[in-house]
């Protein structure tokens, strides 16, 4: 019921910070309407940060623990991370094309480390699929899950320590905290969004783990129904070969 | 496609998509929660 209320206070919020992105906020100086992209996609690309963040920390605890639990949280922050991650690849591209002339440069270092993201999260969530086994998939899945997360800094980072058509953090360098680069009401406009999609990330992220924990309530009931069966196969067989004995 | 255009398409998407994936997770959530229930059910029918 909680998560349910949760659900529909995000809702009201994103419906909120879009409004005020689109309509009341103004357009920026230079680049018009197009600017008013930044505010899902910058949001997006945090809200990836930190779903693959709790992907990594629940994995690591896994290791420690070995609480399956643990397990469904880092694939709950899998799931939804490359949601965002897609989510702020297409904002971005929405917005490069009107700025820059372009849809995508692989040349840019932000760009194709953000690809790469994607695709090794991707590659974390077919990896799940290999096995059935419930402990080895985990211990698997977050060893995977940590090496991944080695890329969330490069990603935040290239803009600062290498050159490309992406332009610097708007907020994101240490150096300009208290200094951005955005205008305040920009920024401010900005954090609403980011408010409101941390709303619904944690919304999502609740009940991809809920559905995690039910399908593995399944997943038992199907490994004990082929122990059943197997056990069964066993007794029959047995009890073939009694008579002959 | 103007500067409208792309605000609308990127907008759009990503809205779109958080609402289509929130049903989709919500249906799953619903069909394995009844599967449960029938499988709870038909071991209290067994029992």
């Amino acid at each position: 019921m909680k998560t349910r209320i949760l659900g529909f206070v995000a809702l009201a919020a994103v419906i909120g910070a879009a409004i005020n992105g689109l309509f009341l906020v103004p357009a920026d100086l230079n680049q018009g309407d197009a600017q008013r992209i930044m505010y899902v996609h910058v949001a997006s690309a945090w809200i990836a940060y930190a779903s693959f963040g709790v992907t990594a920390l629940a994995g690591l605890g896994y290791l420690i623990w070995r609480d399956l639990r643990l397990d469904a949280l880092a694939l709950a922050g899998a799931e939804v991370g490359v949601m965002f991650t897609a989510f702020a690849i297409w904002g971005g591209m929405m917005w490069g094309r009107p700025v820059w002339g372009v849809y995508w440069q692989w040349e840019d270092p932000r760009l194709t480390t953000t690809a790469l993201l994607l695709a090794l999260y991707v590659g974390y969530l077919l990896l799940r699929r290999l096995t059935d086994d419930p402990a080895r998939r985990a211990a698997r899945a977050a060893v995977v899950g940590l090496i991944a997360a080695v890329d969330i800094p490069i990603v935040h980072f290239s803009v600062i320590w290498w050159r490309g058509l992406h332009q610097g953090p708007t907020i994101g360098d240490p150096s300009k905290i208290l200094h951005p680069s955005a205008p305040l009401l920009f920024v401010m406009a900005l954090l609403v969004m980011l408010g409101a999609l941390t709303l619904v990330w944690v919304y999502l992220l609740i009940r991809r783990y809920q559905l995690a924990r039910l399908d593995w309530e399944r997943e038992d009931d199907v490994r004990r129904g082929r122990v059943e069966a197997a056990r069964r196969v066993t007794v029959v067989a047995s009890g073939a070969e009694e008579p002959a004995g | 496609m103007t500067d409208a255009g792309f605000v609308i398409a990127a907008y759009g998407v990503i809205l779109a998509g958080i609402g289509l994936y929130a049903a989709w997770l919500a249906r799953r959530l619903r069909m394995a929660r009844e599967s449960l229930q029938r499988r709870d059910g038909d071991v209290d029918e067994a029992g």
